[in-house]
């Protein structure tokens, strides 16, 4: 593992982390550790109804200001002001938020509402921010998005029928509480998709063309963790070691995408998603070893390393046949974890690849790719051969 | 002796300078997004106050290059800001700026998507300004 001697980088990672089996009853504790009095709980309609929920308002007893449910799957942008006019006028200093990546990304928009005012739409930008926003407390329910402890937020604009992507350093959640027992309800299939989304956080982080030693350290583990952790989640949804370590594995890939940033698998999985509801997990499970494939020419060498994170013996091997024998390892776990192996299957019809092609090219993440990608016959190429499974 | 940096003079020669480049017009050629906005924030002694570029950008061709306070900056399609020292290192190639947004180290606002797209014609923008003759006021 080499690294230049012009090697420059910044690396943020403000978050503090609380881990541990029924931790999530001290959010009353860390909600005032941060000064808080009057939180604002986000989360979806499902979990609302759940005990996980309950505790969570039991825990902070009077200092939950009010409960905000109507987060949809893919968070949007009515949602987000919804929930902030909700916060305002029960006037909450800080946000709780309880669920998945949508959840916790409509939380991240509420904040920026409840400090800075106005819509959301008045605040697009990138990095734009200028002082830390509402105080924000993440529970994750899944394991997979690190969106408790990343600078992006994704919110749908419905009326314009695109995804909005933020970034921005002050929107990073003060507090992220690792609870494994929260995930145990959590089906297969979702553990599955949500776990390979953490292991591409990871994979994507260490071949980024910000890739670093500090987000290297917290990829490679987080990989590890997941091909150790995650087939025994999906078998066992009660395998607390497996859900907890798949917890933790999330948030260091979390930590490390948000400082190295992710590449060509995530433009494909973010425009395939907005266009066809692929699941985000799902989606970058099925593109994953296209992507080793393309990128192989430049950083086969990374993919060395990930080969050998995920017990690939490639001691005899070439890099370049290393980084064909990590797809081919990628395609192996997707297939175990039971998810399908290609687009088609995912529903995604072959005509519309050329317009995913071009959207793909409007997204932040290929700017990061390890390698340049300018054309979006390139991407095609990766799209076609994720949809057929070649 | 060169051009100080950010002044009316140098926003002209900017503008020249961004016509003269047939990399950018080849780059920008679908550009039809509209003005892009710079502000440099301030630098005393140099700008005791944020100073702002307006760049009326359309299909490959400045039409406008001219001097513009902040709050008009910020009316623009796109506005990208940044300190003295950050801008310099854009000038002096040292800092991509679609990277140097992601990173925070300038601060965009507008639709991140449009502006990725555009990476190759951000790149011949800061390609003009960087072949030009600037002089740095902290030099």
């Amino acid at each position: 593992m080499e690294y230049p001697a012009d090697l420059s980088f910044l690396f943020t990672s403000p978050t503090r982390v609380v881990y541990g089996a029924g931790v999530s009853r001290d959010v009353g504790i860390e909600l005032a550790g941060l000064g808080c009095r009057r939180a604002l709980v986000v989360t979806d309609g499902f979990l609302r109804k759940t005990e996980i929920v309950a505790d969570v308002v039991k825990s902070l007893g009077a200092s939950c200001a009010a409960v905000f449910s109507d987060v949809p799957p893919d968070s949007d942008v009515r949602a987000v002001n919804a929930g902030a006019e909700l916060g305002r006028s029960h006037g909450a200093d800080s946000i709780v938020s309880v669920g998945g990546g949508s959840v916790i990304d409509t939380a991240k928009g509420i904040a920026i509402l409840l400090k800075e005012g106005g819509s959301l739409l008045d605040h697009q930008g990138y990095q734009l921010l200028t002082r830390r926003q509402t105080p924000h407390v993440c529970i994750p329910t899944t394991a997979g998005t690190g969106s408790e402890v990343t600078y992006f937020a994704v919110i749908k604009d419905h009326e314009a029928r695109r995804k909005m992507i933020f970034g921005d350093h002050h929107i990073i959640p003060d507090v992220a509480i690792l609870d494994p027992s929260l995930t145990v309800g959590l089906p297969p299939v979702l553990t599955a998709a949500t776990g390979l989304d953490a292991f591409s956080h990871g994979l994507e982080a260490l071949t980024s063309a910000q890739r670093e030693p500090m987000s290297d350290a917290l990829g490679l583990h987080a990989m590890r963790l997941v091909r150790r952790y995650l087939p025994a989640a999906v078998k066992n949804g009660s395998d607390m070691v497996a859900r907890g370590q798949m917890l933790i594995a999330a948030t260091l890939a979390g930590a490390a995408f948000s400082n190295a940033q992710v590449g060509l698998l995530h433009a494909i999985a973010h425009t395939v998603g907005a266009r066809h509801a692929v699941h985000h997990g799902a989606a970058n499970a099925i593109a994953m070893a296209h992507v080793v494939r393309f990128n192989n020419d430049v950083v086969a060498d990374r993919h060395r390393l990930a080969a050998e994170a995920i017990g690939v013996d490639v001691r005899a091997l070439s890099d370049e046949a290393a980084g064909l024998a990590l797809a081919e390892a990628i395609s192996d776990f997707v297939s175990e974890v039971g998810l399908p192996l290609t687009f088609r299957e995912a529903g995604v019809p072959e005509a519309d690849l050329a317009a995913c092609a071009e959207l793909a090219m409007s997204d932040g993440a290929i700017v990061y790719n390890a390698k340049p990608v300018l054309r979006s016959s390139e991407v095609l190429g990766v799209l076609r051969a994720a949809w057929a499974g070649t | 002796m060169g051009i100080p940096f950010f002044s009316d003079e140098w926003i002209s020669a900017y503008k020249a300078a961004i016509n003269g480049n047939p990399a950018y017009k080849t780059a920008a050629a679908d550009w039809t997004y509209g003005v892009v906005a710079l502000i440099c924030k301030a630098q005393p002694p140099f700008f005791p106050s944020d100073v702002g570029i307006w760049l009326d950008l359309d299909r490959g061709v400045c039409r406008e290059a001219r001097p513009v306070g902040p709050a008009d900056a910020l009316k623009a399609p796109f506005c990208i800001t940044g300190d003295y020292a950050r801008w310099k290192q854009v000038l002096k190639k040292e800092l991509e700026p679609i990277k140097g947004m992601m990173q925070g180290k300038l601060r965009l606002k507008g639709d991140l998507p449009t502006i990725v797209r555009a990476v190759q014609a951000a790149q011949e923008l800061v390609n003009s300004a960087a072949g030009m003759d600037t002089k740095f006021l902290d030099e």
